[in-house]
């Protein structure tokens, strides 16, 4: 399951960034580690829930600070 | 009821202003120690910058002196309602409203009001103050939404500080909407609660910048899907000519309209919609910031300035508030409605704004920061600012309190 939601975080940092290589969207990096401005992070993150086919209410998260903390989040909706 | 017996209400007429001073994006980026590469995000050239003369009540004067200067007395004495929005009270009780209806000489069969819902609370006013004056209860009354604000931010805002703006619009509700005919009953509101920005006190914003963005989208979403389910056949891509949204920044707007192509299958086309239908709405925000509940009205203006309408043509516009709360409506905008916004000027007084350096912003910064709170007396010197002013003694400017009363004086 972590693996599948790490796979859509990495597909939209790569829709986002194209410059990002696959293997450099990792647990534990930040969005802001890889390039990602405060666009491209609400982008990737809207990209990653339409790709799941799920939908995180806002105030969840406030305990996100790196993609591996991002993918329990999305693994508790999904 | 046939579409043809629907209420008809909307903007008369609608003014910016947007202070006297500005600086420019990569002067205020280089002045902070600031990224230049970052000015390509934000999507802005420069922003407004207000004086220690000017607060919420002259910004609030300034701009709807020329709205009000161009009716007659007795369309004048038809405002029977002076709402003022702002995230700028300088009260708790007593309303910017009230100082404004005294400058602006408006009828004292008036009901005042201040709203307050952060960059949302004009729409709201307008899209109240529009179903009143169709309730038929005061048949020609008009209404008169005035969003107005000051900038607090330095550099602990980081890169919002370049993005925001200072000033205000000055919205005339009526029943001969040349600016912009509402699409009555053809709206979709979404709300929830959240902290993504705030003003808890007189002197700090906070800006949590990833869950606001974020709100801003989802709400995007959320209110077009409400839009949908009360207007038959509604269709993001194919009922607009062109887009207004609420602009924080041009980059989130570019973002926003991206996502809710995507939403409707229709990314291909994505980047020539943005550049068709939105581009014209954000030229006037990039030169000034976000004006808070007035930037959507900015927008507008940029839209009638810019693009160039040659017969009626349905718009969408979209209203974000932080905390939260939002709104997607439509109206009818024609080629009346530019030439009522070519003839406020608004483009040629942003361009008149006096150019700062950083040195010189910072300084007044240092002063200006500190316009929401709540002194019982303060004296402005006027005199230090005269270049600023424009000619013609037209101009209302703040010169201090006493006993908390606030002065003003026509320069």
């Amino acid at each position: 399951m972590t693996d599948n939601i790490l796979a859509a975080i990495a597909r939209s940092v790569r829709t986002v960034l194209p410059e990002i290589g696959p293997d450099q969207v990792r647990q534990d990096r930040s969005l802001s580690d890889l390039g990602c401005n405060s666009v491209d992070r609400a982008e990737v993150v809207s990209l990653t829930m339409e790709d799941l086919g799920i939908d995180v209410p806002v105030n969840a998260f406030s305990g996100v600070t790196d993609i591996g903390t991002l993918a329990d989040l999305l693994r508790a909706y999904a | 009821m046939t579409a043809a017996a629907l209420p008809r209400f909307g903007i008369e007429a609608l003014n910016v202003y947007a202070g006297l001073a500005r600086i420019t994006v990569p002067e205020l980026l280089r002045g902070r120690g600031l990224d230049p590469g970052r000015q390509a995000n934000l999507m802005m050239t420069s922003r407004s910058v207000g004086l220690p003369v000017e607060d919420p009540v002259t910004n609030a004067v300034n701009a709807a002196r020329p709205v009000i200067a161009a009716l007659t007395p007795g369309q004048r004495d038809s405002i029977e309602l002076l709402v003022t929005s702002t995230e700028s009270g300088l009260d708790l009780s007593k309303s910017v409203a009230s100082y404004v209806h005294d400058y602006l000489g408006l009828s004292r069969n008036c009901r005042l009001l201040e709203v307050k819902q952060a960059c949302y609370a004009a729409t709201g006013a307008v899209q109240l103050a529009a179903g009143y004056l169709a309730s038929g209860a005061s048949p020609g009354a008009r209404a008169l939404i005035i969003a107005t604000d000051v900038a607090l931010t330095d550099e602990r805002a980081e890169y919002a500080e370049p993005a925001t703006g200072h000033g205000a619009a000055a919205i005339l509700v009526g029943g001969q909407p040349t600016v912009l005919a509402l699409d009555f009953g053809a709206f979709g509101a979404y709300s929830y609660e959240t902290l993504d920005s705030a003003r808890p006190t007189p002197e700090f914003d906070i800006a949590d910048v990833d869950r606001s963005l974020f709100a801003y989208l989802d709400c995007l979403s959320g209110s077009f899907a409400d839009y949908q389910s009360r207007v038959d056949g509604a269709d993001f891509v194919r009922s607009f000519g062109y887009l207004v949204m609420h602009t924080p920044f041009a980059g989130l707007v570019k973002a926003a309209h991206r996502k809710l192509m995507r939403e409707q299958g229709a990314t291909a086309a994505a980047d020539a919609d943005f550049q068709r239908r939105l581009l014209p709405a954000l030229a006037y925000p990039a030169l000034v910031g976000n004006l808070c509940s007035g930037s959507v009205y900015l927008a507008l203006a940029s839209l009638l300035d810019q693009a160039e309408i040659e017969a009626p043509v349905r718009i969408g516009l979209y209203a974000y508030g932080s905390g939260c709360s939002s709104e997607f409506f439509s109206g009818i905008v024609g080629p009346g409605s530019a030439a009522a916004i070519r003839a406020m000027g608004i483009g040629a007084r942003l361009a008149a704004r006096r150019e700062l350096s950083f040195a010189e912003y910072r300084s007044l910064l240092d002063v200006t920061r500190h316009c929401l709170v709540p002194e019982p007396d303060r004296v402005i010197d006027v005199t230090g600012y005269h270049e600023f002013l424009p000619d013609g003694g037209q101009h209302l400017v703040y010169t201090g309190s006493k006993q908390y009363h606030r002065r003003y004086e026509w320069r």
